[in-house]
């Protein structure tokens, strides 16, 4: 259960929430349907409503706090999209924390992440709350030699 | 993965070639349907629309000073209709012309 989150995942800030109530029992049965935009009728009730903390709050949150954030197709260890696992497969290049959410879990954190950046395809990558892009460009920061430069100043993972 | 041939009247492939054209001048433009190869991922296990992941190759003047994210945005905004309608994700090379030329990388 705990792979919704990555190391190092500020876990205070999404999992109790996201697995509460029926989306918890829901998770597996639903986990494919879940996704876009097709199976809206299957969306698990609201499990926000009530907490006073809008998604967009939690998506701004996880930018904040994590210096490399990462909004996946499935889990940094178990990417469920080609472009997913190239951007953790870069990443991973890099001594860094990286932390990781899997939206295919969560129509509605897709929905709030897309609305956060004003992109509409997954993955994305934040640093240092800095949107940064997809796996395409990433990727070419890689090769540049640019994403060096912009993870140097992060402290390395433990 | 059966590779699904896109023979529709006009296929999602023709009319993103047309925006791109259109707007951005694009002097190279490639697009290669790769749905195949992701008609099994967890996404799109139960969706039965093909034309869903696109390769796109793009070469435009409009990308001259623009960062990565701002050539890609540029190309997400104009194909936002199909993006809504079960686009699900393109990869795109975004350059000038100036950075195809043989001595640059």
């Amino acid at each position: 259960m705990a792979t919704i989150l990555f190391k190092g995942i500020a876990a205070r800030s999404l999992t109790a929430r996201l697995t509460s109530s029926c989306y918890y029992g829901m998770r597996y049965s639903t986990k494919v349907s879940n996704d876009p935009d097709t199976h809206d009728d299957f969306k698990p009730a609201s499990k926000l409503e009530n907490s006073g903390t809008s998604l967009s709050d939690i998506v701004e949150q996880d930018v904040k706090d994590n210096p490399v954030m990462l909004y996946m197709k499935g889990v940094p260890d178990f990417p469920q999209c080609g472009f997913s696992s190239l951007a953790v497969k870069v990443l991973k290049q890099y001594d860094v924390p990286l932390s990781a959410r899997n939206i295919l879990e969560d129509p509605e954190l897709k929905n709030a992440v897309k609305a956060f950046s004003h992109w509409p395809t997954f993955p994305q990558v934040f640093i240092k709350g800095e949107f940064i892009g997809g796996s395409d460009i990433v990727l070419n920061m890689h090769q540049t030699g640019e994403l060096k430069e912009k993870l140097k100043d992060i402290v390395p993972k433990q | 993965m059966s590779f699904r041939s896109t023979t529709t009247l006009l296929s999602r492939a023709t009319r993103i070639k047309s925006k791109l054209q259109s707007s951005l001048e694009a002097t190279v433009l490639e697009l290669d349907d790769v749905s195949y190869q992701h008609a099994g991922h967890a996404a799109m296990k139960e969706s039965s629309e093909n034309e869903t992941h696109f390769n796109l190759k793009i070469v435009s003047d409009k990308f001259e000073g623009q960062s990565l994210v701002k050539r890609h945005r540029m190309v997400y905004d104009l194909l936002s209709d199909e993006l809504q309608s079960g686009l699900h994700a393109l990869s795109i090379v975004a350059k000038t012309p100036k950075e195809i030329t043989p001595d640059a990388k």
